[in-house]
């Protein structure tokens, strides 16, 4: 691919965007100004035609941006649907989180990708679907309005309710779109590691691979344990977290980043003798985790959370992670 | 009176856990019921959680062949985890309890802990 990334994205999203709007004012006309005949089910299926396309086209777009191709790719062999799993004689050690959601993502260098629990996709997503929903809905709204305006018989309160609409749904769409190209811009961040579990007193390569078309100011990993309580303050459910053990894991200083020239690094991931094990109880918990945090001109910082499963030593490694 | 005897301050993952229990000063004939279990907890900030490793409870006929007064021996197994651990805000401890029901409606406990596996602090 040739050209800005970011510019051909961002139209294609715009197009296909353009062609969902455009099918929803359609297929509105077909259905407040036609008669039911021939021409008028044509429509009715070209509108729905443009309908299907633009909202898929959009979609497919956006996420392409918010996930990488590898990891796309990883979701395209194992399926969304996960299928069923053999039963196996081993049983995981108690209280500790299962190892499968962590293993089930091939990495393309090392062994595993680590899956990384973003709330940044779904608020992506989440306010895209809104506005869509929104913008579609303002645009029958304004096809009535147009059409009474026609006809001579102005619906004046219809008018007056499509002022705040419109600014709600202009507001909503900017919101999406200003997330959208800061996901652009950024990209995907994808952490790999030799082997899971990690096991006290040993050492594991990682694997950063930074996507996006950006100026790097700082880049870095740390290797973070962290405790979790929840409690109940009077009616209130309150989570505090301190953080017990942090190591530092990759430091990078300025560098460029390319669409199709994603920056790679590797470190050693080392857990110390005395650590202890991951934990997952009913309100109290353990959390291992690769944090990655970075600074990038003309971006908002960023920090990307990669959970890790740690098992106490003695713990025997399932067959399935050798 | 209930005595807890032979049970080390630490043990290892999967070692075997052996005590003896016994209860003194009492009415044998008065006793209903008689639990024994070997559990974690956690402590902290945060609401407490509780975990049952073994469970055993001995009621009806089975307490009359029982001489109360003589150790009791169990013999438990325990497990790769969680360890003990003594956190910022997270601690986990272990511990057997015993606990012995009357006619009465009264009951006697006794708790010890133990420690599982050599990680005790955060830092």
């Amino acid at each position: 691919m040739t050209g800005w990334w970011i510019i051909g994205s961002f139209g294609e999203a715009s197009f296909f965007a353009a062609c969902f709007l455009i099918g929803v004012l359609c297929l509105s006309i077909s259905i407040t100004s036609l008669q039911v005949g021939s021409g008028f089910w044509l429509l009715v299926w070209v509108s729905s035609a443009l309908i299907i396309l633009g909202a898929i086209g959009f979609w497919y777009r956006v996420l392409k941006v918010v996930t990488s191709d590898e990891h796309r790719e990883a979701i395209s062999h194992s399926g969304l649907i996960p299928g069923p799993t053999a039963k196996s004689k081993y049983v995981p050690p108690p209280m500790i989180p299962l190892l499968e959601p962590f293993t089930d993502s091939p990495g393309a260098k090392l062994a595993f990708r680590l899956p990384c629990p973003s709330q940044d996709t779904l608020a992506l997503i989440g306010i895209g679907g809104f506005a869509m929903s929104w913008n579609a809905m303002l645009a029958i709204f304004f096809v009535v309005a147009i059409r009474s305006l026609f006809e001579g018989n102005i619906q004046y309160r219809l008018i007056l309710l499509l002022i705040p609409g419109i600014y709600i749904g202009w507001r909503s769409g900017r919101l999406f779109f200003m997330s959208y190209v800061q996901a652009l811009g950024i990209g995907s961040t994808t952490v790999e590691i030799e082997d899971l579990p990690l096991i006290p007193g040993k050492s594991y390569r990682v694997l950063l691979v930074q996507y996006g078309k950006l100026v790097i100011k700082k880049l870095t990993m740390r290797l973070v344990c962290e405790e979790e309580s929840t409690y109940h303050y009077g009616t209130d459910i309150r989570t505090e977290r301190s953080v017990v053990r942090e190591q530092s894991v990759i430091v990078q200083g300025r560098s460029r980043i390319d669409w199709g020239r994603p920056l790679e690094m590797e470190g050693i991931v080392s857990i110390p003798n005395d650590a202890m094990h991951s934990f997952q109880s009913l309100h109290n918990a353990i959390h291992w985790k690769l944090i990655v945090e970075g600074e990038a001109n003309r971006w908002p910082s960023y920090s990307r959370s990669f959970p890790v499963v740690v098992y106490p030593r003695a713990a025997s490694k399932p067959a399935s992670a050798d | 009176m209930i005595s807890l005897l032979g049970l080390q301050p630490a043990y290892m993952p999967n070692d075997e856990l052996e005590f003896d229990y016994s209860v003194s000063n009492i009415d044998q004939s008065s006793i209903t019921a008689v639990e024994v279990s070997v559990l974690w907890l956690t402590e902290g900030k945060g609401t407490e959680d509780m975990g049952v490793h073994f469970f055993q409870r001995l009621s009806g006929n089975s307490l009359n062949s029982i001489q109360w007064n003589q150790p009791q021996r169990v013999h438990v197994p325990l497990p790769e985890s969680p360890l003990s651990y003594e956190g910022t805000i997270v601690k986990i401890s272990w511990c057997i309890r015993v606990r012995f029901y009357f006619a009465d409606g009264t009951e006697l406990v006794s708790q010890e802990p133990f420690y599982l596996g050599t990680v005790t602090k955060a830092l």
